[in-house]
């Protein structure tokens, strides 16, 4: 008897054979190729980190130390799980995003000078914007050193510009705060005016605002860190430097 | 004789891209640069090529009533199994590439060949069937991102051919320019292949 190849019976039985197999082979793959995927991952996120240092030949594992902004303070990060937490978290832009506290943060200290790289995390004109910030301590002041921007869908050649060297190139050695201590890194519209602000791009407002928001935002979490210890450094000029004077002063005298 | 013309055809007088016009969107969306052009040519003649010879192997079993939908299933399948192995493999690559990757799904020439010819031949036939279609594709694909790299960006594969001399042309890198490029070729095919001049 020939099989009634249009019969229900038939084509039930064929799709879900068919479905199953194909769920399996599919099942197998993805789990036999995700170790290798995430490895990529991880390894873009170090990369960009490095970008945003200025670094980006020498290895994050060696130079970079990893922590999390815990009550105001730089906290150390080196255990295995804590470290997959905070690449996870990194590469969850909502997460990251609603995140007020244990935010990630990465130091690098290189010829005496101690640099930040923060995660950057906002809404462009179509979808999502984010990168890395680069901060580094100057007498009263914060100056970015560099910064690392991508995009998930912004216009080609207007909002996506900013993930191009040339408007990245921009922001360095731009100062954070201005004079009353307010926030006031910015890309312009119609040019740069001063040391806080970046050309915007031209038909890319929209994106720029993006930028800008972000930046406020994301910068903003870390606030509290970044004045303290701007106010710490003042600090030493004053108070600490009498102290540790006087501390010079005893030993010679017990001298 | 029968399957090297099944080989050399659609490479040049029946060519999926200039003559049949199929597949024009991602030819747009992954010319600018010559490495995604080649690896999305390689993977939708990978895909052509291997969902021919699975429709062709499942063509006297395959109930006519959802036929469609097998043929859908078993290239989604296999447009799958690229994307992971881009992702896995060749990361930076398969960023570029980004949803077209996926798409490849929806490109006319995997279907219109599964439909049109693994359904009512041999394996072997569809296989080569599908290889040839997907280099035709691949072809244009390399030929359209070589003008439109070195012209605007003065490099091919990501390496410096014009020297500083050269200003790149921005216009070169959008989507347009991709399409009179496509335009050009279709210009001069047909000026070479009189018999596919409309009259």
């Amino acid at each position: 008897m020939a099989i009634n190849k249009n019969s229900n019976a038939y084509i039930i039985i064929y799709t879900v054979v068919m479905v199953v197999i194909v769920g399996a082979l599919l099942a197998t793959l993805a789990t036999s190729l995700k170790d290798k995927q995430d490895a990529n991952v991880l390894n873009e996120q170090k990369v960009s980190i490095m970008k945003a240092f200025g670094e980006a030949d020498a290895s994050f594992d060696e130079v970079v130390t990893m922590g999390r902004l815990q009550a105001g303070q730089f906290a150390p990060v080196s255990e295995a799980a804590e470290v997959a937490e905070v690449f996870a978290m990194l590469g969850n832009r909502k997460e990251l995003s609603e995140a007020q506290d244990n935010l990630p943060i990465f130091q690098m200290e290189k010829d005496g000078v101690t640099k930040y790289v923060l995660p950057i995390v906002g809404k462009g004109l179509w979808g999502d914007i984010w990168g890395y910030v680069a901060l580094q301590q100057t007498e009263d002041n914060v100056m970015i050193t560099g910064i690392v921007m991508d995009h998930a869908g912004e216009t080609p050649g207007l909002g996506a510009e900013i993930a191009t060297e040339t408007v990245q190139k921009a922001f360095e050695g731009k100062k954070l705060y201005n004079a009353e201590g307010e926030f006031a890194v910015r890309m312009q519209k119609g040019g740069a005016q001063n040391e806080y602000q970046v050309d915007a791009i031209t038909g890319g407002t929209k994106t720029c605002d993006g930028v800008n928001a972000m930046l406020a935002t994301s910068i903003g979490k870390y606030a509290s860190f970044l004045l303290a210890e701007e106010a710490e450094e003042e600090c030493c000029c004053g108070e600490c430097c009498e102290a540790e004077a006087n501390v010079e002063l005893n030993n010679v005298e017990e001298e | 004789m029968k399957l090297s013309k099944n080989f050399t055809n659609p490479l040049a007088a029946n060519n999926p891209v200039i003559v049949q016009i199929l597949g024009i969107c991602s030819a747009l969306a992954v010319t600018v640069k010559m490495e995604p052009a080649l690896v999305m040519g390689l993977s939708v003649t990978f895909v052509c090529a291997f969902s021919n010879l699975i429709m062709s192997l499942l063509r006297n079993g395959v109930p006519s009533r959802i036929r469609i939908i097998v043929q859908l299933v078993v290239i989604a399948t296999l447009v799958i199994v690229v994307d992971q192995f881009l992702r896995a493999y060749m990361y930076d690559v398969s960023k570029q590439l980004s949803v077209y990757v996926g798409l490849i799904i929806t490109n006319c020439i995997v279907m219109g060949r599964v439909e049109a010819f693994a359904l009512g031949n041999k394996p072997w036939d569809a296989f080569v069937d599908g290889v040839a279609n997907g280099l035709g594709y691949a072809f244009i694909l390399v030929l359209v991102a070589f003008f439109r790299e070195l012209f605007g960006s003065g490099e091919l594969f990501g390496i410096e051919i014009l020297g500083d001399w050269y200003t790149p042309n921005a216009l070169m890198l959008f989507p347009p320019m991709a399409l009179i490029i496509i335009g050009c070729i279709i210009w001069v095919h047909r000026t070479i292949n009189k018999d596919l001049q409309e009259k």
